[in-house]
């Protein structure tokens, strides 16, 4: 069984997601909004590959095009949903907790964690576009208290170090799964080991900008790895100010992911 | 875990649109479907209450309730 896997960035799938319509009800901005996303595995009909990693399902770089365009009103249940945002900003009106409207720019996430149901909307209500990666991920358990939670990432003053954003680390964001999401911004020539908690966890490594080789393989802007069934990993920047995005998980026995990679294993 | 007569185990299918779920022993009473209804005797063109996302595009999931998340899906 192989424990490792590579997507490029061509291999995703590029979806323009359009308004369709003064009544629509998914994608806010008619009658010119729209939203591209890139969706590194197969979520929803947007992506004919691999199902996910671990309890991750959705890895996504979105941007929304044009003020006013975005997210309608939509309720989630028990997925847990985070944003990362690079440009731009989000406005995002959730009816988590007492309910909020937060207002996101480059740096800040959120951890949307839907749990008993909640119901939110995101919007990019300033002139330049809105650009994020969206991470969904299953919870530990079903019909949790609905939580929202928000922090920053200072990429000014967090540069050649790996910041852990999500997970358990201090100061990091908490969230319902044995799941850690962590950034790097670096310059060329450092080099960075990666250690995994156990040889059960896995670690799916996405380049948002530069380039960097992990192990024998080199990735480039938007391309990713998963690796599992390893100690660690080297993450060595081929670029000044790449960006990589680092999600390490407990990799769950998955019937639809194991399915998935037998019948797709190379012979 | 329940079952029924049949001994089979009630599955759990999560919608990969929202994060609606399905329990066979839980049912949609609200939606026509009694508890014990199994996901193989829903009609193919079911979509999700919630999101409107095909059937098929459910996932089986093998995780818990969390306290107290048992009788928040019944009314889900």
């Amino acid at each position: 069984m192989s424990t490792s896997f590579i997507i490029r960035n061509a291999e995703r799938g590029h979806d323009m997601i359009t308004s369709d319509g003064s009544r629509s009800s998914y994608i806010a901005g008619h009658p010119d909004g729209f939203v591209t996303r890139a969706s590194s595995f197969n979520f929803h009909e947007y992506q004919g590959g691999r199902p996910g990693f671990g309890p991750v399902r959705v890895f996504g770089d979105e941007i929304f095009h044009g003020a006013g365009c975005g997210y309608n009103m939509h309720p989630h249940h028990n997925f847990v949903i985070c944003a990362f945002i690079f440009a731009g900003e989000l406005t995002h009106i959730n009816t988590a907790g007492g309910g909020m409207v937060d207002r996101l720019q480059a740096g800040d996430y959120y951890v949307f964690s839907a749990g008993s149901g909640g119901k939110h909307s995101e919007l990019s209500v300033t002139p330049e576009d809105m650009h994020a990666i969206y991470l969904w991920l299953l919870p530990e358990q079903l019909y949790l208290p609905p939580t929202y939670h928000r922090g920053h990432f200072d990429f000014r003053r967090k540069r050649n170090e790996i910041v852990q954003l999500v997970g358990d680390a201090d100061g990091a964001l908490p969230i319902p799964q044995d799941l850690r999401v962590s950034r790097l911004m670096a310059d060329k020539g450092r080099s960075f080991p990666y250690r995994l908690r156990t040889t059960s966890h896995g670690v799916y490594i996405f380049v948002r900008e530069g380039s960097v080789r992990c192990g024998n393989v080199e990735l480039g802007h938007r391309d990713s790895v998963g690796l599992w069934a390893l100690d660690s990993i080297n993450i060595e920047v081929l670029e000044n100010d790449s960006d990589v995005m680092i999600v390490e998980t407990i990799m769950i026995d998955d019937a639809n992911i194991k399915k998935w990679e037998f019948e797709h294993a190379s012979h | 875990m329940e079952t029924d007569m049949n001994d089979e185990p009630f599955k759990r299918l999560l919608c990969l649109g929202c994060g609606f779920s399905y329990d066979e022993a839980l049912g949609l009473p609200e939606h026509g479907l009694a508890p014990g209804t199994r996901w193989a005797d829903i009609p193919e063109d079911w979509v999700c209450p919630d999101c409107g996302t095909p059937k098929q595009m459910f996932e089986m999931v093998v995780v818990g309730y969390a306290s107290g998340g048992v009788d928040l899906a019944r009314t889900a």
